[in-house]
């Protein structure tokens, strides 16, 4: 199983534009994000006081802000080296112990839902450009909800299935638990993805417009400059 | 923030046979145990595999308190699934369903405790060599690496920051208050990083250089 992770972290830098130093910069950031969010302290929310932790929202976040590949590599990272016995996962567990116990679902579905909302997204900002608001935080949000959804409680249900040996009904409702959180979280990741492309204009949305000269403007000189200097 | 020691908690420094055992070994261990939980259908067998791990984990000198430390985390969980499927399937079929996850547990932390964390990330770099030819570069995946780690520290000081200025506010219950500028201050990080790696000339993609000599542009397409 991490045999397949590890191709999953790997691969990416073989097609089309190859990353820059910044996109490493990026992804191996991101990837600190999300382990730091699974680690801090939860936020007690409103006058309920029950802790969310914060890593489903870097999760969706990273792929909101990243795009497909990126997200893909950043939480791929992340995974891999809790895998290899960081103790990244939430609560301080790690190694591969965790692929047997009843949230490995879980954390196999937070690449593939990092990696969906990506690419959601992509078609999101694109179809949108001419008109950003509210169309566009909903529309966001909704490909946040469908993303994890299919692939973080999806697979979390099956990851109770195999691990915990309950049956389809059992796992589903003790995943209901989650869905309350999630929203929020959603909500949330949304509108701090939207203000992040406001800030920084340039980490998805120029990408996505000149993608026909990929990185253009930074790559190349500093390729050339390369290959200048080598001899 | 110090540092990032709490990356290097679950290694037990030793000399034990497990800890000069290779890697692969210890992964193939890990493996063998994921592969017979789903095998193992006697509750007796799964009770004697786990017992065998906890020799095996103790045999490192790793101590008692160390193996309950490895599974203390899932113990309220397994606890609720056991006496759930007690009551669903029965008292064997319960049992051998939690011992067969402790036992993979127990394998598991074998491995993290005997190994320092440094060969395990170089273990974990190693993955990409196979996929060099696919256009893949250790080098770079190894760099990734430790922009992480260096990363996380900063992350986690980046956020008492924040909290400490929205509670200044009185902003401490309002969610976007206590985690946009975490973001913000991310991005503006992971930026500046990539700015200072370019400007070193690391990270780059290097055209050619790692090609392999019969393909020499593979994978590559320079405009």
């Amino acid at each position: 199983m991490t045999k397949t992770d590890g191709t999953a972290a790997a691969t990416p830098a073989r097609r089309r534009n190859p990353w820059n130093a910044t996109d490493l910069g990026l992804i191996a950031v991101f990837a600190a994000l999300v382990a730091g969010s699974a680690l801090i302290a939860a936020i007690p929310v409103g006058g309920l006081g029950v802790p969310i932790t914060l890593q489903t929202l870097a999760v969706m976040l990273t792929g909101l802000a990243l795009g497909p590949a990126r997200a893909f590599a950043a939480v791929g990272l992340y995974v891999l080296l809790g895998l290899a016995g960081l103790p990244i996962f939430s609560g301080g567990r790690s190694g591969l112990g965790v692929l047997a116990g009843p949230s490995a679902g879980y954390i196999i579905g937070f690449v593939y839902a990092a990696t969906a909302v990506g690419w959601l997204t992509v078609v999101v900002l694109r179809r949108t450009a001419g008109r950003p608001g509210k169309f566009r935080a909903v529309l966001l949000f909704a490909a946040a909800m469908v993303s994890s959804i299919i692939f973080i409680h999806g697979l979390g249900i099956l990851g109770m299935m195999v691990n915990a040996k309950l049956d389809f009904s059992k796992a589903f409702l003790a995943d209901l638990v989650f869905y309350p959180g999630d929203v929020i979280k959603n909500a949330l990741a949304v509108t701090v993805a939207l203000a992040l492309h406001k800030a920084f204009p340039d980490l998805l949305i120029r990408r996505i417009r000149t993608s026909g000269t990929p990185g253009g403007a930074s790559a190349a000189p500093a390729v050339g400059a390369q290959a200048d200097s080598r001899p | 923030m110090s540092g990032h020691g709490f990356l290097f908690a679950n290694y037990v420094p030793g000399n034990s046979l497990l800890h000069r055992a290779p890697l692969w070994l210890k992964f193939l261990l890990v493996l063998a145990c994921g592969m017979a939980s789903f095998l193992i259908v006697d509750w007796v067998v799964a009770a004697a595999a786990l017992v065998l791990m906890c020799a095996l984990f103790l045999l490192s000198g790793a101590g008692f308190r160390r193996l309950f430390r490895a599974v203390r985390p899932v113990l309220p969980v397994l606890a609720a699934i056991g006496l759930f499927q007690w009551w669903q399937l029965g008292g064997p079929t319960a049992a051998r369903i939690v011992l067969n996850v402790l036992v993979c547990i127990v394998a598991a932390s074998i491995l993290t405790a005997t190994t320092p964390v440094q060969r395990l990330l170089d273990g974990v770099a190693s993955l990409a060599q196979p996929f060099r030819r696919f256009g893949a570069d250790p080098e770079r995946f190894a760099l990734t690496i430790a922009i992480m780690l260096r990363s996380i520290p900063f992350i986690a000081g980046a956020y008492s920051d924040v909290r400490d200025s929205a509670r200044a506010r009185g902003l401490e219950r309002n969610p976007r208050a206590l985690i946009l500028p975490v973001f913000i201050t991310t991005v503006a990080f992971a930026r500046q990083t990539g700015e200072a790696l370019a400007a070193r000339g690391l990270g780059e993609h290097e055209t050619g250089e790692h090609a392999p000599p019969a393909t020499p542009a593979a994978g590559h397409s320079l405009p």
